[in-house]
């Protein structure tokens, strides 16, 4: 970055949203009154696949305290339909309240609205239907196995898409190496989960047929482009506002129904209508994710040098294709990085979004990645086994080094630049390996299952134009925008697109506009969540805030202090190129005695005109947008190590240590950078160990609880170690890559293998499904028991 | 998730609570510390017509410690029972017991006797009941009587007492202060237990002359084991008596372990609970 | 319908609910206090933790109606005016909070053992003790940095 020198990026600076939210004064959307607003509840459908033959909504209508009562037909008017441009894309439409037919157990039939809460609940009680079952498409059993009817009408077969694509070399490369290996890889479903459900609060103002929707969405300009088609209304009669998020990590980064349910209730009714998704709606209704089976082959030479990648990928992608990112988006994204971190010349993959009568499946964290890195990580351990290596030394052999970037991957990827090998290196140095290993010879010298993994990845980040425009989305996400405006006391305020549920933006943004203005970070002041604030944009996914917005905001900030300079230029007659910013001040260089305050410079421009030289307007603001050419992405890449022991009695694993060594280029701010890779670590280890959505034989949802369904709590997590590496994008603004979602990668595969290492004392098994629970541990330890004592 | 509704009684005495439970009998239910009911209520998985909130009923939180037992009244918190030295010393199996359930907030509020009342069966305190030669002690209008806990815990959420009963405390033997082991799996702490194995031994001429071998999550109420029993007495070995236990019991399986895993569960907590006890015989009294 | 008084951060209310009312809807609904956050309305994520009678207590646990004749305290009590409590200074200095959430609850069940602690636990024993309070952003690390640091203080006296 030119300009002036930074002094707040880089720097460990306190965030400046946690005065608030410590005190109890943020503002979610639950907390969001308006006089006269009435209470939502949404009637779901217990079964997965059915056909509605009745219901009755008259008990309901009749309860105390009750609005209206609204099913299916009220709002047929309205769906949610996303269409992939991918040849053979077969389309769904999700009614925003099921007409005739269920498609999942969860979904919405009918919505009572009432006086408040707890009355609605009460009346949602008295609405009955009957229902006809169908037999459920449950899952990829079904899709794989048996026939079944399709979810949907008129379809063939169960796939919204199946896709394929292979190098011209692979047939030959594969045909021609010496060994290969294939494993068979299982990721269960599961979900984000933040800890702040779903909610809306609409309200239709009847004189300027104006909507107004507060959400908790990471998507605030997308859900308006999404309410527009749902409600056939122009994006200048809707606002959308999503205050401060209690976490999204994705599933708030998808349109749904009840957004769309809560705005024409509204209307209907005259009345603002709010809705608070409960904990358990939470787990049958938002969206799910991670669902992935690969089979994977690995063609290999003496050396266990990869030649040949061949996949199949199949995913559960749930009963319709979501808002705004269709239903291809895990398999796509999986298909592309599965390669990974290793130097593959040939590849050839198929994948397959398969549709089944479940929730439908939207983003969380990782998007595909995890899964990805648990297959080609699994395989590299595989192929370290077959060749008798050193799992590490292995990686060395196949890693992408520094002197291949830019590297194509065989999936058409572009990766810009990284530090590999050098990051494993540093998670084995920060993770202690050595000590490990004494501390795991120690260990199995007493009989204890003690383990060690390893998990290398590169990572897509801040991917938009070419990146999007290839994957078939209806809307391509292609920049993000800010704006930023100093007003007529010298403090800024800094719009933004994207949307900050933690991710600390709020303060990394304002690190950046402080040092492009030569203001103090007390003096601005950044907003996002509103539609009304700049123009268009995306929102926050992807691992893209920080580069994107961040980027726009050096563009829009510089914008606005060269006009500054104009203005400073023209009062000490110098030319602007010699002005200088920073401190507070604007001041000729080389004439300590020109110099004013930005404050009264400020002042000037707004309140005496005259004080401007000609053809300058008297504004201090730009909004400008930023795409991180080329398009394809920047690519973050790191290494995690992790040990574990086993119970032997119980099968239960303990993450004893984890150590993280991560390149996500210059950092705006390291501990916010920390705080991000350490989130994502623990959810990772929820994928590894925990987190698993369990259906009974008819499709329909069982851990509907925090007590059934689990999250990792403090004691589940050990102390983490990090270490940083700065390797800069060469395309960016500032050479800074994304990061958001890294942590949540590896870490099924690095414990898979600490597992795996562990029970290799006993015997070889192959750990190939997560999570790693209890059970499943025991089972490996036995088939591990029986092989050590087939020897 | 919010409770049905229902009719809320605050009585300020136990004779006034116990006038409400002869009024309303099965419509009522007793909200003690409220950390099993209300979260019932919330998922509306309880719709009683009645709450009776012991809140302002005084005298029923006192540990009374008895020349054979300790009596702990209905509404001693969990956090109670981990803090007070009382139940360290006469009843340390329970205090360790406390600790397993829920979380500090949780413990702060539940109660002995809410969760004795409430017989879920993979909950502690029933299952150290047993463990413990425990009784339970049920007043009405009509008269007062006690209750061993292999009468009191009939099946899921279901007990011996009259819908016009109060449990009003909850009586657990002393003799059992040194030899005793507990071991709870849970999936992560503060969990509800997969399984509970607590076993409670006290000397004999020549070895153990008394063994109680109890375990929550295995059926539909917390039981003891005879034959597990029967086998610390006569091989003093856990690994047997852990065999026994395991092959004693068919558990149902559900989201956290199927049939054969939860054998393999009581195999492992018995084990371990049936390990300590012995070893705390053999080595004296190390928590005393 | 049942009359209550409670005495929430220092101030004397009286209110007329309805016997079903949660404890938690009551501050937020009623009171305005919506600090206190809702996250699973079945006890097991600890969000909406608050201080009854100084015990940490979940307000989506208790009827409104059992606080008849308590103190509450909530995460609106905590703060001096503008300045932060030294436990919310350590969250501010370590990072201990990301989308915060869970961070009402958290600070109240650390203000509970704040006040009992006599020297600062080990990283494991804070662990254990805050157990019941979920948190999906920060992996916790950081969180466990802030109580080691508010408790240091607190134990030293410094609170």
């Amino acid at each position: 970055m030119s300009g002036p020198s930074p002094r707040l990026f880089g720097a460990r600076v306190p965030r400046v949203e946690d005065g608030r939210l410590l005190k109890g004064q943020g503002r979610f959307v639950a907390d969001v009154d308006f006089p006269g607003t009435l209470s939502a509840k949404f009637v779901r459908s217990d079964e997965a696949s059915s056909d509605i033959c009745d219901f009755d909504v008259k008990e309901a209508l009749a309860c105390e305290k009750v609005r209206a009562v609204f099913t299916g037909d009220d709002f047929a008017g309205a769906e949610i339909r996303c269409v992939s441009a991918y040849e053979g894309f077969q389309p769904s439409a999700q009614p925003i309240l099921a007409v005739g037919r269920t498609r999942y157990a969860g979904e919405a039939m009918a919505m009572v609205v009432a006086d408040d809460e707890y009355t609605a609940e009460d009346a949602a009680e008295h609405v009955t239907f009957a229902y006809r079952p169908l037999e459920p498409v449950a899952g990829l059993d079904d899709v794989l196995g048996e026939d079944r009817e399709p979810v949907h009408s008129g379809w063939v077969g169960h796939a919204f898409v199946r896709r394929s694509m292979a190098t011209d070399g692979f047939e030959e490369a594969a045909g021609s190496a010496a060994h290969r290996v294939t494993v068979e890889l299982r990721n269960a479903r599961h979900g984000a989960i933040p800890m702040e459900g779903r909610a809306c609060v609409a309200r239709y103002d009847q004189g300027s047929g104006l909507f107004e929707l507060w959400t908790t969405t990471q998507i605030p300009h997308l859900i308006r482009a999404g309410l527009s088609d749902a409600l056939g209304v122009a994006e200048s009669r809707i606002r959308v506002i999503s205050p401060d998020v209690g976490g999204g990590f994705g599933v708030k980064a998808q349109l749904y129904p009840e957004e769309v349910a809560c705005c024409l209730a509204a209307r209907e009714l005259g009345r603002p209508v709010k809705w608070v998704e409960d904990r358990r709606e939470h787990f049958i209704a938002s969206h799910h994710s991670r669902e992935h089976r690969h089979r994977v082959t690995g063609y290999f030479d003496d050396d266990g040098i990869l030649l040949a990648l061949e996949a199949d990928i199949a995913v559960d992608m749930g009963a319709y294709s979501v808002f705004p990112w269709t239903s291809t988006m895990d398999c796509g994204m999986a298909m592309g990085i599965l390669p990974g971190p290793y130097r593959v010349a040939e590849y050839s993959v198929t994948g397959t979004a398969y549709c089944t009568n479940k929730a439908p499946y939207g983003a969380y964290r990782g998007v595909a990645r995890p899964a990805a890195c648990f297959s080609i990580e699994r395989l590299m351990d595989r192929i370290a086994r077959h060749r008798g290596a050193d799992r590490t030394e292995i990686r060395r052999r196949n890693l992408i080094g520094p002197d291949d970037y830019p590297w194509h991957s065989a999936s058409g990827l572009v990766y810009d630049s990284g530090s590999l090998p050098e990051s494993l290196d540093k998670a084995l140095e920060v993770g202690g390996h050595n000590r490990l290993l004494a501390d795991q010879a120690a260990a199995r010298a007493e009989g204890r299952l003690f383990g060690i993994g390893l998990a290398v990845f590169t990572e897509q980040t801040a991917h938009t134009t070419r990146e999007f425009q290839q994957r078939g989305v209806p809307i391509v996400f292609g920049y993000e925008t800010a704006k930023v405006r100093l007003d007529a006391t010298g403090t800024a305020v800094v719009s933004a697109s994207i949307h900050d549920h933690g991710q600390g933006l709020e303060t990394t943004l304002a690190q950046i506009a402080a040092d492009r203005l030569g203001l103090s970070i007390e003096d601005i002041r950044v907003e996002y969540g509103d539609t009304d604030q700049v123009a268009y944009g995306a929102g926050t996914f992807a691992s893209r805030s920080a580069v994107l917005a961040g980027g726009a905001v050096v563009k829009a900030a510089d914008a606005v202090a060269e006009t500054l300079r104009q203005v400073a230029a023209h009062r000490f007659e110098a030319s602007p190129t010699d002005i200088v910013i920073g401190q507070g001040c604007l001041s000729v260089s080389g004439s300590p005695g020109a110099s004013i305050e930005i404050a009264e410079l400020c002042r000037l421009v707004y309140q005496r005109p005259e004080s401007l030289p000609r053809g300058v307007e008297p504004i201090l603001e730009a909004s400008r947008t930023y795409d991180a050419d080329p398009g394809t992405g920047v690519y973050t890449n790191a290494a995690h190590l992790a040990s574990v022991e086993i119970d032997p009695l119980t099968g239960k694993t303990k993450v004893l240590s984890y150590a993280i060594a991560e390149d996500c280029g210059p950092m705006i701010n390291p501990t916010i950078v920390e705080g991000q890779i350490f989130g994502g670590v623990a959810q990772g280890i929820g994928t590894a160990l925990f987190e698993e959505f369990v259906y009974d034989d008819e499709a329909r949802l069982l851990t509907t609880t925090f007590s059934d369904y689990l999250i990792p709590t403090m004691t589940d997590m050990p102390d983490f170690e990090v270490a940083h590496l700065e390797t800069p994008s060469p395309h960016t603004i500032g050479g800074l890559k994304g990061m958001g979602e890294g942590g949540a990668i590896a870490p099924g595969a690095a414990i898979a293998a600490a597992v795996e290492d562990a029970l290799s004392a006993v015997g070889d098994v192959f750990v190939d499904q997560l999570p790693l629970t209890p059970e499943r541990v025991l089972a490996w330890l036995n088939q591990a028991r029986i092989q050590g004592d087939g020897q | 998730m919010k409770p049905p509704k229902f009719r809320y009684h605050a009585p300020s005495s136990q004779a006034e609570a116990l006038d409400l439970l002869n009024a309303y009998g099965d419509e009522a239910v007793v909200l003690s510390g409220g950390q099993s009911l209300i979260p019932m209520l919330n998922l509306r998985l309880a719709r009683p017509a009645e709450v009776i909130d012991l809140g302002s009923v005084g005298g029923m939180d006192l540990i009374v410690t008895e020349p054979d037992a300790v009596s702990v009244g209905a509404r001693v918190t969990h956090r109670q029972m981990e803090a007070d030295p009382d139940i360290a010393r006469h009843l340390p199996m329970a205090r360790d017991a406390a600790g397993f359930i829920g979380f500090r907030a949780i413990r702060n509020r539940g109660t002995v006797g809410g969760s004795v009342a409430h017989a879920d069966p993979s909950a502690e305190w029933p299952v150290v009941l047993l463990a413990l030669d425990g009784s339970v002690d049920l007043r009405s209008k009509s008269g007062a009587r006690c209750l061993g806990g292999d009468d009191f815990f009939q099946t899921v959420f279901t007990t011996g007492r009259q819908a016009d009963e109060l449990v009003v405390s909850v009586r657990f033997a002393s003799r059992f202060a040194d030899n005793w082991g507990f071991s709870e799996f849970q999936r992560r702490t503060g969990d509800f237990a997969v399984v509970v194995a607590a076993v409670a031994c006290a000397a004999g001429s020549g070895g153990i002359g008394e063994a109680r071998v109890a375990l929550a999550g295995v059926a539909d109420r917390p039981v003891r084991c005879p034959e597990a029993e029967e086998a610390l007495i006569a091989t003093e070995d856990p690994q047997a008596v852990a065999e026994v236990a395991r092959d004693a019991f068919d558990p149902v399986g559900d989201s956290h372990g199927s049939t054969a895993h939860r054998k393999q569960l009581v195999y492992a907590q018995v084990l371990r609970a049936a390990g300590e006890a012995l070893a705390r015989r053999d080595k004296g009294r190390p928590d005393g | 319908m049942v009359e209550i008084a409670v005495e929430v951060n220092g101030r004397a209310e009286t209110a007329e609910v309805d016997g079903r009312m949660l404890l938690s809807d009551f501050l937020r609904g009623v009171l305005g206090l919506t600090g206190t956050h809702v996250g699973c309305e079945h006890g097991y994520c600890g969000s909406c933790t608050v201080l009854v009678d100084g015990a940490s207590a979940r307000s989506c646990l208790m009827l409104a109606a059992q606080a008849n004749g308590s103190s509450v305290r909530t995460v609106e009590g905590l703060a001096d005016g503008e300045e932060l409590s030294s436990i919310q200074q350590a969250f501010k200095d370590c990072h201990g909070l990301q989308c915060g959430f869970c961070t009402p609850g958290l600070l109240m069940t650390v203000t509970e053992i704040a006040a009992e602690v006599a020297s600062t636990p080990s990283r494991h024993q804070i662990r254990e003790q805050l157990a019941g309070n979920l948190c999906r952003c920060t992996g916790y690390h950081q969180i466990v940095d802030a109580v080691e640091q508010a408790l240091d203080q607190a134990a030293g006296g410094g609170r």
